[in-house]
Parts: structure tokens; sequence; C-alpha cells
């Protein structure tokens, strides 16, 4: 489906090379704005938001920091690893800010489930609404971030995403 | 119906009883994809609009000066287009120059516009009712606000829809297009209001 | 049937090659902005061609600006004062720019384009930053993940760098890639060698450039660089001075400190180096060396998570505890960090709490 020229642009700055290696598409065919409706629909179905999602990813990555890139015990039950590499790199949707390379691994014992994401993801996950596309290496599956980060069922509103 | 509000009567129709899109389906995949959002669907309408009113006029010239005289009716459809084309360049470069700021916000729309198939269906409507130069812009300016009306009303609704649950296989353009066809049933309404022939 | 076929064709062609001419008038005149003349802190003048943005037009006169993202208007560094020959602020310059840089009529040189005579103001650092073309003279392994490069400088063939500034490194469009992108390396090569700058360069899974040094680029190869840039760098007094900086941080501390010993600093001098294991460490024979040269330098290396094989009895334990337990007071001293906002949030905690005033702790900021 044709997209508006900006969604074009955005789109061309995810190809693998232009910001990152793998960039942000994977092998996914579908259009940016497909990818975006089909998570926003998916992030409704499990009775949360996009805000509620990404502040949870915060929350663990604050936590975790005090590791200072060793695994650290947060809220009991979870393992976190805050690590970063140099460099910044800005975001595909243009706009103002640099996203530093840190990479969160976070292992909930309970569930014994694991999950990696980086602070470009929280910033995109909570401001556009975007896990990447299918077959990104840093695919985050909606449902798995529910799951593992344990987020609630929110009772009823949900936020427009921009 | 003629006279000197006719003219007018075409502005209205074109833009509610036969608005190009709701009524003759024309303009449908810019409308369907940049409709998602709010801000870029104003920016879009308001370009349709612009190139919509002056293309009709430049057609009308080109039609009724230098095809009909060389009897070459004909080619109507490829001409059309080679001016749309070329005027939207111009305009382009025009935008450019004079405003960045403008630029910025309609410029990057313009290449879009020259593939909208309501550009030159407004043309070749206007030489199958046969208008005048008057009516030619006028139905080219109504034309460009009824499509930007039911851009600018798609994107309300579908700002809307985000909070509605859909089902799963009509989200995006199952659901758009599900909608734009009430939007024309309602539009039928207004039907036979006015006959611009 | 013939006429109608001359006149239709004749028509058409007539119709398009009166469309076509008028759109090359149109590109030569409204399109075209023709030459104007950018002033340069009053009193550099170029005379350029107009119409393109005004950092690629400035870094075609060799004029380098920093930027980190090539000109897209997304990393917000390519600031410059533009006090004359500015139209209107752009909606893509407007999320970067303050009020206070408002008044100040600071502009986005990515998104600026020059379309008359201009006047602008930029930090005479700057004109000191050069593109240098050079050969990979030796690539070398530090750590498992570590490669350190040294550059041999061809054209200009020589650099005037100070210990711990950077220069950004150009990634040429490889089999990942289709455009070439820049990225930060401090130089861990003493100033004083003129003909040659060494990077430490660390492998990161998803990098362009990490990947590319790692996996692409051998001995020989040609690269291109710019720089020098950065305010991270020895400052000329007489405090005692703390560096805490682990991994490729190390680049510009080494760079520091060879100049040190050149110069026959008497500075008390600490540095900390934290790392994982046993295998992230290295340059300990330098580091050795450098200890002799600089009697009042010591070197104390700290890992976090020893294996047992390691048989580490050096400190141990996060970088930031051992500063603490190393440290007395922090009067008299200033703090030069490297490494993640993390690590040196951390750190500076630590050395504010011992009575480091926080404007003597310098970090290297572009990572």
């Amino acid at each position: 489906m044709k997209q508006s020229p900006q969604m074009k642009v955005i789109q061309e700055q995810m190809k693998p090379g232009v910001l990152t290696l793998q960039g942000f598409l994977g092998s996914d065919t579908r259009s940016l704005s497909e990818i975006l409706d089909a998570d926003a629909a998916e992030v409704r179905r499990l009775g949360t938001t996009h805000q509620a999602i990404a502040d949870r990813m915060r929350y663990f990555r604050k936590e975790g920091e005090a590791g200072l890139g060793e695994f650290t015990t947060v809220d009991s039950y979870f393992d976190v690893k805050v690590e970063s590499v140099r460099g910044k790199i800005p975001s595909p949707f243009g706009g103002p800010g640099l996203y530093a390379k840190t990479n969160t691994t976070l292992l909930n014992k309970q569930l014994n489930r694991s999950l990696v994401f980086t602070d470009i993801n929280i910033h995109l996950i909570g401001e556009h609404g975007f896990y990447e596309g299918k077959g990104s290496p840093f695919r985050l599956e909606p449902r798995a971030l529910v799951e593992i980060l344990e987020i609630p069922r929110e009772a009823q509103q949900v936020e427009i995403p921009r | 119906m003629s006279g000197s509000l006719y003219p007018v009567a075409i502005l209205f129709a074109a833009i509610f009883t036969n608005n190009i899109l709701l009524t003759n389906y024309l303009g449908m995949c810019s409308f369907l994809s940049v409709s998602r959002e709010l801000k870029t669907s104003v920016g879009l309408g308001v370009a349709v609009t612009f190139v919509m009113a002056s293309t009709s006029v430049l057609n009308w010239l080109v039609y009724n000066k230098i095809l009909i005289p060389l009897e070459l009716e004909y080619l109507r459809f490829i001409v059309f287009i080679i001016v749309i084309a070329a005027f939207v360049q111009i305009v382009e470069m025009v935008i450019e120059r004079v405003s960045e700021t403008l630029y910025a916000a309609l410029g990057i729309f313009l290449p879009l516009i020259t593939v909208n198939c309501a550009i030159l269906g407004v043309s070749l409507f206007m030489v199958i009712r046969e208008y005048s130069f008057i009516e030619s812009f006028t139905f080219g300016l109504g034309s460009g606000i009824g499509w930007f009306l039911a851009i600018l009303a798609m994107a309300g609704i579908r700002q809307k829809l985000k909070k509605a649950r859909v089902p799963k296989g009509l989200e995006g353009p199952g659901i758009t297009l599900i909608i734009t066809g009430m939007m024309a049933m309602a539009f039928m309404g207004f039907s036979g209001m006015i006959n611009i022939g | 049937m013939l006429p109608a076929l001359i006149t239709s064709v004749g028509a058409i062609t007539g119709i398009s090659a009166f469309l076509a001419v008028l759109m090359v008038i149109a590109d030569a005149t409204i399109a075209n902005y023709g030459e104007v003349k950018i002033t340069i802190n009053d009193e550099k003048e170029f005379v350029v061609k107009g119409g393109k943005p005004l950092l690629g037009t400035l870094m075609e006169q060799e004029i380098f600006i920093p930027s980190a993202c090539g000109g897209r208007g997304s990393c917000g560094l390519c600031k410059v004062k533009v006090e004359k020959g500015a139209g209107q602020y752009l909606p893509t310059e407007l999320p970067w720019i303050s009020e206070e840089e408002k008044a100040e009529n600071i502009r986005l040189s990515c998104q600026l384009k020059v379309k008359e005579d201009m006047s602008i103001r930029i930090p005479d650092e700057l004109f000191s930053v050069k593109e240098f073309q050079a050969t990979v003279a030796k690539i070398r392994d530090l750590t498992h993940d570590i490669k350190e490069v040294t550059f041999d400088l061809n054209e200009p063939s020589e650099i005037s760098i100070r210990a711990g500034q950077f220069v950004q490194l150009r990634v040429p469009e490889y089999e990942l890639t289709d455009e070439p992108v820049y990225r930060a390396y401090s130089a861990a090569s003493v100033p004083s060698d003129k003909r040659h700058v060494e990077l430490e360069i660390r492998y990161v899974p998803n990098g362009i450039c990490t990947t590319f040094v790692h996996k692409y680029l051998k001995e020989g190869d040609p690269v291109v660089f710019n720089g020098p840039y950065g305010e991270f760098f020895l400052r000329d007094t007489e405090r005692e001075i703390i560096c805490i900086a682990g991994g490729s941080g190390m680049a510009p501390i080494k760079s520091i400190l060879l100049d040190m010993a050149e110069k026959g600093s008497n500075r008390r001098t600490r540095y900390f180096f934290g790392a994982r294991s046993k295998r992230d460490l290295f340059l300990l024979d330098e580091m050795k060396e450098l200890e002799e040269r600089l009697p009042n330098f010591r070197f104390i290396p700290a890992l976090s998570a020893p294996e047992p094989e390691d048989n580490w009895d050096g400190e141990t334990g996060l970088i930031t505890d051992v500063v603490a337990k190393h440290m007395e007071s922090g009067d008299n001293t200033e703090a030069y960090l490297c490494g993640s906002p993390g690590m040196i949030d951390a750190c500076v905690k630590v050395l504010t709490d011992k009575g480091v005033p926080e404007a003597l702790i310098y970090y290297d900021k572009f990572g």
C-alpha cells in the first residue's frame, strides 16, 4: 500500500547499513504503515499501551544500571544487565534526540524467559509504537514484552499514538 | 441549467453532490495511505486543490486553443498528463525558491500528486461536460475542496478508529475502504440536488 | 491518414518540446541560485555555488562542521551561527534550536540552504579540522574484541592533535551499506608522532563501522578521516590526576599518558582500568613502561568478574568501589573519564563524594 512521503523517508532510514548494520526492518516485506498498524492492534488486544510498555522497559533499564555492566537483581526475580558501547544513533523517525547504544538484557527467573532491548527500542516503542520488522534481530513481539516484563492489563483508555 | 450563477453551482456540486472521490471514486490510493495522519492529510489536501484548480484551467486552454483547432481531441489523454507533470515540476521549483517553509510543508507532496488519477479525471470531466473557462476553474477548485474534505473527514475518523477494536483481518485498508463506502453512501443523499451535466 | 498522423505526432512533439524547454529555463533560472559569497568570522571569504545546504557547501571548501548523521538532520551537532543571509527557520531545524539559540541566530547547517550571500560565525578550532587521506599501516589484536589500527598519513602528511582528541573515521560503502558513514574514535597515539594516528576499535555486533574495521579492513587499505575534534585533553595545571576508563576508552588516556611521559610531567597520576575478566586486559606491558617513565604514575586494573583460571590477585569489584577505596580526599585533583554514560555518572558521584569539584571532572562526551 502506498505511504505518505514522510513514511517512505523513514522506511529508507530503517534499511540495513543506514543507521545500524542490520537495520530495523529485518526480512519484513510489509510497508512501515502496515507494520505500525498491525502492532498497534496487537497492543490494544493485549490491553495495554505503547507508553506503558516503554515505561516498564525504562524502569528495568534504570534499575539495571547499578550493575555497571554486570547482572544485578531487580524486584527479587529479574536479573538485569545494562551495558553500553560508545556512540549514539539518531532515530530513524527523525526529530531531535540521539540514543545511546545501550543494551539491556533481562531474565525473568520465574518464567525462565529472557529479552534483550536497546535504548532506541524504548524510544521507538514509546514514541512511535514501532517494535521493528519481523526477522530483525532486535524485533520485540508486544506479546513477549507484556508477558516477560509482566505488564498489567489496563482498564480502558488507550492513548492515540502520533 | 445555465446563467451567471452556474459556475457557483458547479463549485458546490463538485464539493458535495459530485465529489470526485466519494461519488466518482477517483484519487483513492493517496487518499487511503495519507489519511493515516491528520497533519499530512491537510498538506496533501491543499496541494491537491491547488493543482486541480490550476491544471483544469491550463488543460482547458490547451484543449480549446490547440487540440480542437488541430482536430486532435483524441490526444487529450496524453497531452493532459504531460501538462500536469510539467506544471507540477515547475511549481515545485518555484515554491522551493520562494519559500522553504512552504516547500517543506507542501513540496514533498507534489510528485505524489502528478500520478493522482483525480487530477486527470477533473480535466477529462471538463471536456465531457463542455465547461467554459470559468466553469472549468470552479469545477477544478470545487473538486479539490471536495477531495480535501473527504480526506480530512477520513483522517478524523481514522484517529477515532485507533481507539476501536477492529477485527484482525480488516485492519488498515480493509476498514478504510468500508468507511469510504459508507461516506460515499452518505453523500449519495445529496445527489440530484444540483444538476451539472 | 498521413496528414492526420503527421499533425498528431507534430502536435504532441510540439507541446512536449515546448514544456521541456520551459522546464529547462525554469531549472536554469528559478532553481539556479548562482554564485554567492560566504564570509566566515569576518575574515575568510568563499565564493560558492548556491542551492545546497550550508554543511555540504562548507565541506567542499574544506571547512568541516561536526556531524554525526551525515547531514540528515537527526543529530543536531552541525549548528552554526548565521549573522546574515539565512531565511526563516525550517520545520526540520526547529526541534533542535532552543529559544536562546534562536536569539543568537543559530541554525542547523545541514538543513539551511545557501541562497544568498551569507555571513557566519564558527569556533576558530574548526579551521584546523582537515580531511586526511591515509593508509592502514598496522592492525593488531589487543583483546578478543578490540583491534588497534594505525594509520600512516599521506595527504596532508602531518596532523596537529592534542592528546585526548578524536577523529571522525569515514566508513566507505561496503558490502552491507549504501552510503558512507562517519564514526568518531579517540586517538591513542602520542601527539608528537605527527605522521601517524592510532585508534582502538572495539567490535560491536550490529555496528556499521566496527564490523567494517574488524571484518573488511586490511593493512595497506586507504582510509579517509577528518579531525581533530574534541575538548577532552589534559589541562595544564599542577593538580593530581585520576583517570578512569575501560576497554577502548583507554585510547585518549594512553595518548595523554604518553604525552605526559615525553614532557616529563611530575604530577601524581592514577589510572583505574575497569574490565570484566583477564582476557579484557591489554597493553599491560605499555602501562608498565609508562610507570617506569613516569615515577609518579600508577596503573590500577580492576576486574569485576574474574574467571577462576585467571588467578587474579589484583583489585576486584566494580570500578567505582575500587576508586573509592584508593582515593583519599579529592581536593587538588582533576579527573578524566572515558566510558558509557552509566559508568560516567556513577564515577562522577564517587568523585564528588570524595570532594572533587564537578567542574574539574572531564569526560569524553561524544560517546
